[in-house]
C-alpha cells in the first residue's frame, strides 16, 4: 500500500508499507538549506514519526542529497537580514534533534553531493548508503565558518579523532573515502546501483520487530547523549557568530561569483 | 634539544635529539612546552622529529640511572603538561610520525589534531613492561579515539604499524615513505593556516568543548601514573631492560 500524504512540494514524502522515504525537492538548488526546505521537513518528520512506518529513507531529488545551508539566505548583502543564519541554523539544530529522535530507523540515502549542513544529517541518521563517486564533506572552515551545529553528530558518527580531522582539514572527499573512514556505511559501486541497494538495506531493517528497533535506537540515543539539546543548540549560536563576522562574510560572497 | 621556526604562519617544531631516536627528557619537555606556549598567535602547528624516528619515548637509561624515580615523574608531569598545551592551543596542531612513535612519543598523539605517519611506522604504548602505568595518557587518547581500541592500545604491550593505527583511527593520513611524512605533515599545517576567518580556531575550540578533558581528568591520569613511579616493579624492570640491551 502506498500513501502519498499532502506535503509541501519542497520535501516529498511518500510512505509504503513500513518504509517511510523523504525527499528533498529543490533539484535546481542541489537541496540546499532555505527556510521552506527546513520547514517542509520539519513538517515531514513530523508526520513520519505518527506513522506505522519502522524506516525512514531521507534522499534528494537530482543529482544532490543537500549542498548545506543556502548561500544566498546566509549572505547578509544578499538576504539584508543579519538574522537569517541563526534563524535557519537553530531551525537546522532542531530538525536534527527531531530526526535523532524518531522510533524510526533512519537511512540517508546519499545520491549524490552532501556538503556542510547536509552532510551533518547524513551523521543524525542511523546508516548512511552511498556510491563511490558522490561527494562528502565539510568544507565549511574553508570559507571562513565553523560547523558546530552539526559537530556534535559527526563526533557520535566517526568517533573524536576522526571528526576533528574531517572538520578542520576542510575539503570534499569520494564515497569511497567517506566509506573509507566510517562516514558511509554500506557503498554502492556506482549511483545507478544505490536506489536496489537503499532498498534492500531499508527492507532488510523494516523486517525487524518494530518495538524492538525504536527500543534498541532508544537506548543508543539515551548511551551516546543524543538527547543533549542544548550542546546542538549551542552549536547553532557558535557556527551563527562565526558567519555573521566579516571574513566568512566575504568568503562566502567570493565563492557565491565563483 | 627542540627546535623551532615560523614559516607563515606555521609553528614548525622539532624534537631535536636524533642520535637518541628523540627519546625525551625533562629538560626537553620543558622546551617543548615553551615552545608552543611562547607563540599562541601561530595559525597551525606542526610537530616533527628529526633523524631517522619521530620519538622513543623516555629516555630510559636516563630514568634506569635514576632509583629515585624523580627523572621518571618529571617526565611524565612534563608528558601531560606538553599534551595538555597541545590540546589547549588555539591553532590546529599536525604530528608527523615517520619510523616510529612509541611510548611517550605516541602519548603526543593525544595532543594533536591530525596525525600524519608512514604505513610502516610503528607505534604503541609498551609501557606497562617495564612496570609503567600508562594513565597518564588515557584521558586525552580517550578524547581522541574509540574506547576500546584505547583500552586495547594502553594494555597489550605490541606495536602497530601505522597502516594498522590508520584503520583504527590513531594515524588520519598515511605516506608510503617515511621521508615524506614531514613534507605532507607541514603541507596540511600550511593549508589550515592559509584558511580564512576565525572558522579553524573556533572548530578546534568547539570540539574541545564537545570532547573535553578536564583538568581533574587529566591530573587523575598523571596521578594514577606517578603514585607507581619509584616502586619495586619499576625499577626491576628498568634495570633489567637497560642491561639488555
Amino acid at each position: 500500500m502506498t500513501n502519498t500524504p499532502a506535503t509541501s512540494s519542497a520535501v516529498l514524502l511518500k510512505i509504503e508499507e513500513r518504509v517511510a522515504t523523504l525527499t528533498i525537492n529543490r533539484p535546481d538548488a542541489r537541496n540546499a538549506m532555505s527556510v521552506e526546505i527546513l520547514d517542509a521537513m520539519h513538517d515531514a518528520v513530523d508526520e513520519i514519526k505518527d506513522s506505522a512506518s519502522s524506516v525512514l529513507v531521507i534522499t534528494g531529488a537530482g543529482r544532490a542529497l543537500c549542498a548545506g545551508m543556502d548561500l544566498k539566505a546566509v549572505l547578509i548583502e544578499l538576504s539584508g537580514d543579519a538574522g537569517m543564519g541563526e534563524r535557519l541554523l537553530t531551525r537546522l539544530a532542531e530538525l536534527t534533534l527531531k530526526i535523532r529522535g524518531l522510533p524510526q530507523v533512519t537511512v540517508a540515502s546519499v545520491n549524490g553531493a552532501a556538503v556542510g549542513g547536509g552532510c551533518g544529517l547524513t551523521c543524525v541518521c542511523d546508516v548512511t548508503i552511498s556510491h563511490s563517486d558522490a561527494k562528502l564533506g565539510f568544507p565549511e572552515v574553508d570559507l571562513g565558518i565553523c560547523p558546530a551545529v552539526i559537530a556534535p553528530w559527526v563526533v557520535k558518527k566517526l568517533g573524536p579523532g576522526v571528526a576533528r580531522r574531517t572538520m578542520l582539514m576542510g575539503g570534499i572527499m569520494s564515497g569511497e573515502q567517506a566509506y573509507e573512514i566510517g562516514l558511509v556505511d554500506q557503498l554502492a559501486p556506482n549511483r545507478d546501483a544505490l536506489e536496489s541497494l537503499t532498498n534492500n538495506v531499508a527492507q532488510r531493517l523494516a523486517s525487524g520487530g518494530p518495538k524492538a528497533l525504536s527500543a534498541t535506537k532508544r537506548l543508543l540515543n539515551e548511551l551516546d547523549g543524543s538527547f543533549d539539546e542544548t550542546l546542538v543548540l549551542k552549536g547553532a549560536k557558535l557556527s551563527a557568530s562565526v558567519l555573521a563576522t566579516p571574513e566568512a562574510q566575504a568568503a562566502l560572497a567570493a565563492r557565491m561569483k565563483r | 634539544m627542540i627546535e623551532t621556526r615560523d614559516e607563515s604562519g606555521v609553528l614548525i617544531i622539532e624534537l631535536a635529539r636524533a642520535d637518541k631516536r628523540n627519546a625525551m627528557l625533562p629538560e626537553m619537555l620543558e622546551l617543548l612546552h615553551d615552545a608552543i606556549t611562547s607563540n599562541t598567535d601561530a595559525l597551525a602547528i606542526a610537530i616533527l622529529g628529526q633523524g631517522k624516528t619521530f620519538c622513543a619515548g623516555f629516555d630510559l637509561k636516563a630514568c634506569a640511572n635514576d632509583p629515585s624515580g624523580d627523572t621518571m615523574r618529571a617526565l611524565l608531569t612534563g608528558l601531560s603538561k606538553c599534551v595538555r598545551t597541545l590540546r589547549q592551543h588555539p591553532a590546529p596542531v599536525v604530528l608527523g610520525v615517520h619510523g616510529a612513535a612509541v611510548a611517550g612519543g605516541c602519548a603526543l598523539l593525544g595532543g594533536a589534531d591530525i596525525v600524519v605517519a608512514d604505513r610502516h611506522a610503528k607505534l604503541g604504548y609498551p609501557v606497562v613492561k617495564i612496570g609503567v602505568s600508562p594513565a597518564v595518557s588515557s584521558p586525552f587518547m580517550l578524547a581522541s579515539m574509540r574506547p576500546g581500541i584505547v583500552r586495547t592500545r594502553l594494555l597489550d604491550t605490541d606495536l602497530i604499524d601505522g597502516e594498522h593505527a590508520y584503520k583504527l583511527g590513531m594515524v588520519h593520513e598515511l605516506c608510503d615513505a617515511p621521508s615524506d611524512v614531514h613534507d605532507r605533515a607541514v603541507e596540511i599545517a600550511e593549508s589550515i593556516a592559509s584558511k580564512p576567518g576565525s572558522g579553524c580556531r573556533e572548530t578546534k575550540r568547539w570540539l574541545n568543548e564537545i570532547c573535553a578533558v578536564s583538568d581533574e581528568q587529566a591530573n587523575a591520569g598523571l596521578n594514577a601514573s606517578l603514585e607507581l613511579t619509584g616502586n619495586n616493579e619499576e625499577r626491576e624492570r628498568l634495570a633489567a631492560l637497560w642491561g639488555e640491551s
